[in-house]
């Protein structure tokens, strides 16, 4: 009797298969087996202790990891949306340049070419309260005579990290809305001029809905990496001071790697998993709806 | 010609006898072995590491340093590899507070470094190296009790002094309780271009000052049944005396985010008025290259809290050699070679206390010559008389992790000192009770 033979498709993937195995569903299954176990990292052979729900039950009654949840979203929110509004103003800029488009394209590009962990050093001696450029500049400019703690007080430390995270990521949003201009057809906007529309509803009613798919794109893909934020606020502020500026993926890495809690800090990191998911679907509906009604409309 | 070989021979055994630092055995030979290390990142330390290629040269051996980083960064990177099962370093930093949460994962050096040569380290040192029995690590020249570093022109300034004396109602000399150490940094303050003073505001930088106070206050961090017990009215004073300094801003308004470097660049800047602090930056404070205080720093031992004991948290660095080493032998060498004589003397003449007998009594020899070092040593001799190290349990590293950030929170005036007390001595209890302590 012949040993059952696999079908060529199936053994042309399953390198593939091994792989991401390997790199994606062996430490996806491992850590949310420890996510049930007291695994502390000083106590290795504590991966075997199962304690059941607990980690989740910590989780979910810890007021410290609810703060940082919903500090996470407003850091979101007011990112992703700020960020699509000047990107969407620098991509009409740009379009509407005459001259040096493409030179103007590199430049949005640059702060994309920098290193997360370089713009938070960068942000956090701008924002620095003893020898920041902000403050020597609020100063020297006679607006204020005390230092401002920047990086102390909640609501500022929030200001600075939101800014730094929009600087180093705006340029996301208008390069992907700039792509979705460049490919628009004109005659939809010159039939909206012979029809006597204004700029704003030539903009409303017709550029808008052809470049949205672009932006939910980019919302999209920037939710995720807001929803991961560590590296930028890890260097500015570190979540402190008293936590002011605590976000999930801090207080995960602090649970994780100070107090050496990595059960516990798997179990927050799959609680937190689910918001990434509630706005990656969001999202994406949105983008089913918008290409549904250009599809309709065009 | 027998005879000229024979003398040739006993030169070459007592040469080697004698060792090249003059230890039997040590620093030995270890052609091809190579150590990896994962040792304190930092200013100061930066002499000591120069004198490793010495050692290579030496014994043949190459070390290869795979981290540098500061101490809390490196206690989370060694416990990332605890957890992978990654240790494939032999020779790692290490400190007295950080020590005891490491079960299993350094080797007794007992075994390892002659008996003479460890007869060689201060008592009080060894015994602070030696967890459940095990030589853990081979002390340094880092000795570590803080002393108050001031400026002196401030000291002699006769306006100064009779305006404070007209304010406070006693003499402007330098602090000798902590609440003359506060008035004091108040008075000087003249934010923001000039300040009293500053602290290290997070990780174990601010527990263990607060710690400090807390004991010389007459409180205790932990008490006899072994239940966290700083919320008391001794530690309230002494969460008050951080909060008072910040409510007058009397310290920069970003220390919450400072750490060690950051204070002995500020009070070089000349920008600070009084700055408690480690001696390793002794020197550093008074060289015209690196400071703008040269010649203006005067130092004095420990204030003493409302009890009328003496603040004192101190540590000693180490190195140490982990079990899973390959080659133990040549890690301990490494290790005896970072802290013999010779290491000690070059750390001590920068300003840090060494654990070797010997070397104390060199850098005494060598404080007669020098008025600024003789003020310096006495200063941290006293302190050091009354030391008290942090609680021996392998949990205070995690305990403070959960105690900085409520200090922090009635500092910024986000609490009460009371409430920030109550809700850190319920997280400390809760890590101890995880424990299984309680």
């Amino acid at each position: 009797m012949q040993p059952p033979r696999l079908s060529t498709p199936i053994l042309l993937l399953t390198p593939a298969i091994i792989v991401l195995c390997a790199v994606v569903a062996l430490p996806l299954l491992l850590s949310l087996y420890s996510s049930f176990t007291g695994f502390r990292l000083i106590r290795p052979e504590s991966i075997w202790l199962w304690i059941n729900f607990r980690n989740y039950q910590n989780v979910l009654t810890d007021s410290v990891f609810w703060v940082a949840f919903g500090r996470t979203v407003l850091l979101l929110t007011l990112a992703l949306n700020l960020e699509m509004l000047l990107g969407l103003g620098l991509a009409l800029l740009i379009e509407r340049a005459t001259h040096g488009q493409r030179v103007l394209r590199t430049l949005l590009m640059f702060p994309m070419m920098f290193s997360p962990i370089l713009v938070g050093f960068q942000f956090k001696f701008m924002f620095n309260d003893n020898v920041g450029l902000i403050n020597n500049a609020l100063q020297s400019l006679g607006i204020t005579q005390t230092p401002i703690p920047w990086l102390i007080d909640g609501g500022l430390a929030f200001f600075a990290i939101l800014v730094a995270e929009i600087w180093s990521s705006t340029s996301v949003f208008a390069i992907l809305i700039l792509a979705g201009l460049l490919a628009m057809p004109r005659e939809p906007l010159e039939a909206a001029k012979v029809d006597g529309c204004t700029p704003w509803q030539s903009f409303r009613y017709v550029t808008w809905p052809f470049v949205m798919p672009f932006a939910y794109i980019a919302m999209t893909i920037r939710s995720l990496d807001v929803a991961r934020a560590y590296d930028i606020v890890k260097i500015m502020t570190d979540g402190g001071p008293a936590r002011r500026t605590e976000l999930l993926w801090t207080l995960v890495g602090r649970t994780a790697y100070s107090d050496g809690k990595m059960g516990l800090a798997n179990a927050m990191g799959y609680v937190s998993i689910l918001l990434s998911i509630v706005f990656t679907v969001y999202f994406y509906r949105k983008l089913a709806a918008a290409r549904a009604q250009i599809a309709a409309e065009w | 010609m027998k005879r000229l070989m024979m003398f040739a021979s006993v030169l070459a055994m007592t040469a080697a006898g004698l060792g090249v630092a003059g230890a039997a055995g040590l620093p030995g030979s270890f052609p091809g072995v190579t150590i990896d290390a994962k040792l304190i990142g930092g200013q100061q330390y930066e002499p000591l590491y120069a004198r490793i290629a010495e050692w290579e040269k030496l014994t043949g051996a190459k070390v290869n340093i795979v981290s540098k980083k500061n101490g809390f960064d490196l206690d989370k990177e060694i416990k990332s590899d605890i957890a992978s099962g990654t240790i494939s370093w032999c020779v790692g930093w290490n400190h007295t507070s950080f020590a005891p949460q490491f079960t299993g994962l350094y080797t007794d050096l007992t075994p390892l470094v002659p008996a003479d040569e460890i007869a060689k380290f201060v008592p009080a040192n060894i015994k602070a190296a030696t967890i459940g029995g095990k030589l853990e690590m081979l002390p340094r020249s880092q000795f570590d009790v803080s002393a108050i570093y001031y400026q002196k022109s401030l000291y002699a300034d006769e306006g100064k002094k009779s305006a404070f004396k007209a304010k406070y109602g006693y003499d402007l000399t330098p602090p000798k309780t902590f609440k003359e150490f506060s008035d004091q940094a108040i008075f000087f303050s003249n934010p923001p271009n000039f300040y009293g003073t500053q602290f290290v505001g997070k990780e174990e930088g601010i527990t263990g000052r607060f710690y400090e106070i807390l004991l010389a206050n007459g409180g205790q961090f932990i008490d006899d049944k072994g239940t966290p017990a700083f919320n008391s009215d001794a530690g309230v004073a002494a969460l008050d005396w951080f909060v008072n300094l910040y409510k007058a801003k009397a310290v920069p308004a970003g220390t919450t985010n400072y750490l060690w470097d950051d204070l002995g660049q500020g009070f070089a800047s000349g920008t600070v008025a009084v700055n408690l602090d480690w001696p390793g930056w002794a020197t550093f404070f008074n060289d015209p290259k690196s400071s703008k205080l040269s010649g203006n720093v005067g130092v004095a031992p420990q204030p003493t809290g409302a009890a009328g004991r003496h603040g004192g948290w101190s540590g000693t660095h180490g190195f140490s050699v982990t079990e899973a080493c390959t080659h133990k032998d040549a890690a301990a060498s490494l290790i005896w070679w970072l802290t013999n004589d010779d290491s000690q003397k070059i750390e001590a003449a920068n300003g840090s206390l060494p654990s070797r007998t010997a070397v104390w009594d060199w850098d005494l020899q060598q404080a007669e010559k020098d008025p600024y070092k003789k003020e310096v040593l006495t200063a941290f001799l006293e302190s050091a008389k009354t030391a008290f190290p942090v609680p021996p349990i392998a949990e205070w590293i995690e305990i403070s992790n959960v105690v900085y950030p409520e200090l922090q929170a009635a500092i910024l005036g986000d609490k009460t000192s009371k409430q920030a007390l109550d809700t850190a001595a319920d997280k400390a209890t809760k890590v101890l009770q995880d424990a299984g302590k309680l």
